[in-house]
């Protein structure tokens, strides 16, 4: 179970004389529901492009399950890749689309989908483009769920989609990993509900990964500290993330976990997961990465915090 | 039935109601624009009776609608037979800043305190906590194991998670008259002109007065503190 799903190093990719990605160094773990965050722009799209193998690296190299390379029968395989708005061809009916994903691919469980289709009940012979949004979202799912994947990747899955159709979507996806141990990678500009998807957060900024991790471990090592802004800058030897000050009160994000000690006159207090986020897209300057990412369990220095209760 | 129709209705039952409307759009029997325009009328409805409106026609062949309005609501703590499956449902408040497993946690340790869970009855499956909230299902796992290591719960393969010791040492019988007791105090400081957070800061001083009588042992997890939560 030490596998890696997703391995970079120093890997980047240009178009014409713009980098999209780059010096991008990440190992994703088996086993989990990894979320790939940043604003638009930061290189979600090509990052997951180039791991499913639709885009080949200008610099540096990437490769997934375990160290297969992206677009090689094995990965083709145990990857299925839903793109950005559930691409379906319209004009096809439900069951065609079945047909023809099933002929297209080495592995198709024709039983699960339809079993799948009926729960949500989605007629088999309603053309795909006259689906609701949120139906031609679990379509593309359920094919995609259908190949039997070891990777799931989505790219932006619950953008177009309202609150309910987004709540189930992910409901299904997260079961999915439950039953059947898919792990998931999926990009998302909306940090709130991450918090409850996701377990592994990576934040792209400019090209760049910002920060990796665990969330537990994340939140676990990161501290806001409240107090009187007159001493912010007595405490900037801490490692200090992200301040926001006031006259009278300053904020500061600082890593630092429940156990170190807390300065006099300061509170401190656990972060979000959006919080946190939000603070290190601020400071493009910061960063937050494991250690070196060899393969192998990458979890961390900060395991033993994490069951701290408080 | 007793009539509810003018009782209030939560977020939590707004959103039930559109949760089911999205299976009947689902299944053909709305079509979109009736789907958006029932969907708008649920989320601002006020009263069950604003609800039960949006349901009324349409037929049920799933689950019928009666027991999931109105659940989680502030019904009598163990009162009404068990059915098989759990006795409690988990729900999330993301703006509380506490992480997802332990609000799991904690909710489960509430209902021991306050007795809607007692020895031998079981936890929600993991799975059905990971589809109803859409949840990550490591934190569900890591929410049972803290349980477990607390010494409150236990796994049983292929069954699921049964509650096997309880926080309250307080019997329901002795639980309901101290609650009884304590609305009373509740209603007198009511009548003394005392607002809710005004009862809260009074009875939060009196426990701490209690507690240093008692020559500082912070006696937690007795009912003493179920019933703050019970209050707050």
């Amino acid at each position: 179970m030490s596998m890696n799903v997703v391995e970079a190093s120093g890997l980047g990719k240009r178009y014409g004389g713009t980098w999209a990605l780059r010096e991008c160094t990440l190992a994703i773990p088996d086993g989990h529901v990894a979320a790939l965050v940043g604003p638009n722009g930061a290189g979600k799209t090509t990052l997951l492009n180039l791991a499913v193998g639709l885009a080949t690296p200008s610099a540096g190299r990437v490769t997934v399950l375990g160290g297969r390379a992206p677009g090689s029968p094995v990965a083709l395989d145990g990857i299925a890749f839903v793109a950005q708005d559930a691409p379906l061809y319209k004009n096809l009916s439900v069951a065609d689309m079945l047909h023809m994903t099933r002929n297209l691919n080495h592995r198709f469980d024709q039983g699960y989908a339809e079993a799948r289709l009926a729960e949500l009940g989605i007629p088999l012979n309603r053309k795909a483009g006259r689906l609701s949004g949120g139906q031609q979202a679990q379509l593309a799912l359920t094919l995609a769920l259908a190949r039997r994947p070891r990777l799931l990747v989505l790219d932006e899955p619950v953008a177009m989609l309202d609150p309910v159709a987004r709540h189930d979507f992910m409901a299904i996806v997260l079961t999915a990993a439950l039953d059947d141990g898919v792990s998931v990678l999926l990009s998302s500009h909306v940090l709130t509900e991450l918090e409850r998807v996701a377990d592994y957060l990576i934040l792209l900024s400019r090209g760049r990964v910002q920060m990796a991790g665990d969330v537990d471990d994340l939140l676990a090592s990161h501290r806001v500290l409240t107090g009187p802004a007159g001493e912010a800058d007595r405490y900037a030897e801490r490692p200090v993330v992200h301040v926001r000050r006031a006259e009278a009160q300053a904020h500061l994000l600082v890593r630092a976990t429940a156990n170190d000690p807390v300065p006099p006159g300061w509170e401190a207090h656990p972060v979000g997961l959006e919080e946190l986020a939000l603070a290190y897209l601020r400071e493009p300057g910061a960063a937050a990465l494991p250690g070196p990412t060899l393969p192998g369990p990458a979890r961390g220095r900060h395991a033993e915090s994490s069951e701290v209760t408080r | 039935m007793y009539s509810d129709q003018h009782l209030r209705v939560s977020d939590a039952e707004r959103e039930a109601v559109s949760g089911r409307l999205a299976e009947h759009f689902a299944a053909g029997r709305l079509d979109q624009a009736e789907f958006d325009d029932r969907v708008r009328r649920a989320m601002s409805a006020k009263t069950r009776g604003d609800l039960r409106g949006l349901l009324a026609d349409l037929s049920e062949t799933g689950a019928p609608a009666g027991p999931e309005l109105g659940r989680g609501g502030g019904g009598t703590p163990g009162g009404g037979p068990r059915g098989p499956g759990s006795p409690i449902e988990f729900r999330l408040d993301a703006a509380s800043g506490v992480p997802t497993y332990l609000q799991l946690v904690h909710q489960v340790e509430h209902a021991l305190r306050l007795g809607y869970l007692t020895l031998g009855d079981q936890l929600p499956k993991v799975r059905d906590v990971v589809a109803s909230l859409a949840i990550n299902p490591n934190t569900v796992l890591k929410a049972y194991k803290e349980l477990e290591t607390k010494g409150l719960t236990a796994g049983r393969p292929g069954q699921g998670t049964f509650i096997q010791a309880t926080l309250s040492q307080v019997g329901l019988p002795e639980l309901a008259g101290l609650r009884k007791a304590l609305l009373g105090w509740l209603t007198a400081a009511d009548g003394a002109g005392l607002d809710e957070d005004g009862m809260v800061a009074l009875f939060t001083s009196a426990l701490r007065d209690f507690h240093e009588r008692r020559g500082g042992s912070r006696a937690r997890g007795g009912a003493a503190s179920g019933e703050t939560e019970g209050v707050a």
